[in-house]
């Protein structure tokens, strides 16, 4: 168990005014039987009014729409968090799990995929843990981590070919092959102690218990992890959405602080 | 039946038609066009008592399928009782994560369906396919009975039928029954969209604003209407003529120009009706229509009325041996694909084609299914002033509010092609009157 406080702030700066724009921020960490969060501040500039919710991932979301003309958009949530175990029950969307079990989305496997799943000898295995942790370490050693070689949008299969990516790379790449072995698997965004950036991995449901495997530093998600959101790939639980009329250009700048209380 | 009066005023009604941009569009290589759905004078005839049983069978169905969108995006208890494998909702291409835990209005999932079926030589009807998402159609014999009515009054003096011209008011009843409060509207994605004719026609008969995406605004879990001096209406009811893809960019794909942020949020929080929900997809892939009438005695309890065309499913082994033995007999349909597309005769395959095919149908089993050829019966059409035999089909609009109802009347398609099974409009078919006799 560790208390986590924690602190995300993404600012997006446009060249040009933007008249209006729609905004979705899933950055609220989930709550659940793994964490519980004890304090929570919300900030969104320009001041506009917003709704809180819940997607159908279970994911808690703002959403709202800025009116004004502005060149900047800024919003940042902090709070505490008590990471109370690792792996977990869910209860409340236990029914929905199916959907994790197949290809989906920047998940669906093509034929890089397929064909680096049917080189890996999985007979040793014997139970999803062991096929979970031997396929994180033979991607681990197969797949590099390097900065900037992918974008949001690259999908596990053209990831895999490029035999590089970042985090959200690996965990796409780990979901799909995961699925493929028959084990309901998804992808988590988050955030981890002394990074300054938010993070990504996996969870793979095992027995009924949902466990985080982190395939990007080839271990175990332990009380260290702070889980902001989930769902069948990156896009499901991604932390800003938005629909803007004007603007041009943007660039973005996000501050992470995680730290142990 | 006495129709004389009618077959005379063929070329006029299609003038009149033409006139009242009775069209709908199409898109070939990328450029829009419109074409007029060509209208036969002839009418379907449907008996009383035929109706009547077409009516039990018809309610039953869109009630059960109404029962499974509900359970499918909450407990999914079909599935965990083992009777349709998760395999069919989860891999299914109509299935919405999205809409998960989400409870539309009052439970309804589907309040306009079309349910398309044929008539088969036997005289035994089957169903075709459930059309659940945005089913369109029920415009053009709305206004071939009023364009009937006016040329011929006598004929529909003479002939004991049903009037049909009460679809506007069941629509509207359907539409209020599960406003939130504030206005009725009618989302067109505007005035290139291929049932744009519909759209408009609707709404004039039931009195419901035609609005586009950008008149529409979501803001603080409420929907407004906003009006051409900036003020702004509540919404309680949209009757959305938008495929759930582009509803939302918030939400679903987030290039679509034509939705409204945060719309599906509004209804989410239950403070507006989306008509049809989003997610039904799922209820009427091609894949799951072989579960229906287990559905039927899955949710209520009693045998189907109505029965499909006998469907095999290559997901099964034993379907699968099926198929392959009797290839050159059936159809078989993509579920993915729509509007007549994807389909194609076992027995018009050439060599080469069969191979392929049954290859991709062993690596995708899933992604087909197989029916036998049903035979069904022509209806006479003029063509060319000559009466000749077309195939037609039959699409029923069931209507669900408190419950569900069947409207006595329906569009009938036919194939111009002599030669085709396939009477989809942007397969080029033309339609007719269908009328419903009340003794």
């Amino acid at each position: 168990m560790a208390v986590l406080h924690f602190s995300y702030k993404m600012e997006i700066s446009y060249e040009e005014p933007v008249g209006r724009c729609y905004f979705t921020i899933k950055c609220i960490p989930k709550e659940d039987a793994r964490q519980h969060l004890t304090s929570m501040d919300i900030l969104v500039l320009p001041e506009s009014r917003y709704s809180y919710g819940k997607d159908s991932f279970g994911n808690r979301q703002i959403y709202g729409c800025v009116e004004e003309p502005h060149n900047k958009f800024i919003f940042q949530v902090s709070g505490d968090a008590r990471i109370i175990q690792t792996d977990y029950e869910e209860e409340e969307c236990a029914e929905r799990t199916g959907m994790y079990r197949f290809p989906y989305g920047k998940c669906i496997p093509g034929q890089e995929v397929l064909n680096y799943y049917s080189s890996m000898d999985l007979a040793g295995c014997n139970n999803n843990y062991n096929t979970c942790m031997y396929i994180m370490d033979k991607l681990y050693q197969d797949f590099s981590y390097v900065p900037e070689s992918t974008s949001v949008q690259t999908t596990a299969e053209e990831a895999l070919g490029l035999g590089k990516g970042v985090c959200q790379d690996y965990a796409h790449i780990y979901i799909s092959l995961l699925r493929l072995a028959g084990i309901p698997a998804r992808y988590v965004c988050g955030l981890i102690v002394g990074e300054g950036e938010s993070h990504a991995w996996a969870e793979a449901l095992i027995d009924g218990k949902w466990t985080g495997f982190d395939p990007a530093n080839n271990c175990l998600v332990l009380d260290n992890y702070i889980k902001l959101g989930d769902g069948r790939d990156a896009t499901d639980c991604a932390i800003n959405r938005g629909t803007m009329w004007g603007g041009g250009r943007q660039s973005q700048e996000v501050s992470v602080i995680v730290e142990k209380k | 039946m006495k129709q004389p009066g009618l077959l005379k005023h063929t070329d006029k009604l299609n003038e009149q038609m033409a006139r009242y941009g009775v069209k709908f569009g199409i898109y070939k290589n990328n450029v829009f066009k419109e074409q007029l759905f060509p209208f036969d004078s002839i009418p379907r005839v449907i008996g009383h008592k035929e109706f009547m049983l077409l009516e039990k069978g018809l309610k039953q169905r869109v009630m059960a399928l109404n029962l499974f969108l509900k359970d499918i995006y909450s407990k999914k208890q079909i599935v965990k009782d083992g009777v349709i494998p998760e395999d069919f909702i989860f891999a299914s291409s109509g299935y919405m994560a999205e809409c998960e835990g989400v409870m539309p209005v009052k439970g309804i999932y589907s309040h306009i369906s079309g349910i398309d079926l044929v008539k088969g030589k036997d005289g035994q009807w089957y169903i075709l396919e459930d059309n659940l998402r945005v089913p369109s159609g029920a415009s053009y014999p709305m206004i071939a009975r009023e364009l009937c009515r006016r040329s011929s009054p006598e004929t529909f003096r003479d002939n004991k039928l049903e009037d049909n011209r009460n679809y506007a008011g069941l629509l509207r009843w359907t539409m209020d029954y599960v406003n939130t409060g504030g206005h009725t509207v009618i989302l067109t994605p505007g005035r290139y969209n291929a049932a744009y004719f519909e759209h408009s026609y609707l709404a004039e008969k039931t009195g419901a604003h035609l609005v586009t995406g950008s008149e529409l605004k979501a803001d603080n879990d409420r929907l407004y209407y906003i009006s051409a001096d900036g003020s702004r209406e509540q919404v309680g009811a949209v009757y959305r003529r938008i495929s759930d893809e582009y509803l939302d960019p918030m939400n679903f794909n987030p290039e679509s120009l034509i939705g409204i942020p945060h719309i599906y949020d509004v209804f989410r929080k239950g403070n507006v009706a989306l008509l049809n929900a989003p997610g039904n997809g799922v209820a009427d892939d091609k894949g799951i229509y072989y579960f229906v009438p287990e559905m039927v005695k899955y949710y209520l309890g009693e045998d189907a009325v109505l029965s499909n065309a006998p469907t095999y499913l290559p997901f099964y082994e034993k379907d699968m041996k099926y198929v392959l033995e009797n290839f050159d007999k059936l159809v078989l349909k993509d579920v993915a694909e729509a509007g007549g597309y994807g389909v194609v005769f076992g027995s018009s395959m050439s060599k080469e084609q069969k191979k392929d095919f049954i290859k991709l149908l062993e690596k995708e089993p899933r992604r087909f299914i197989a029916q036998e050829v049903i035979d069904f019966e022509d209806l006479d059409i003029v063509d060319n002033g000559e009466i000749v035999p077309r195939k037609a089909d039959l699409r029923a609009f069931v209507l669900m509010a408190d419950e569900p109802i069947v409207w006595k009347s329906g569009l009938t398609r036919f194939s111009r092609n002599p030669d085709s099974f396939i009477v989809n409009s942007s397969q080029g078919g033309g339609f007719k009157d269908t009328w419903v006799l009340y003794q």
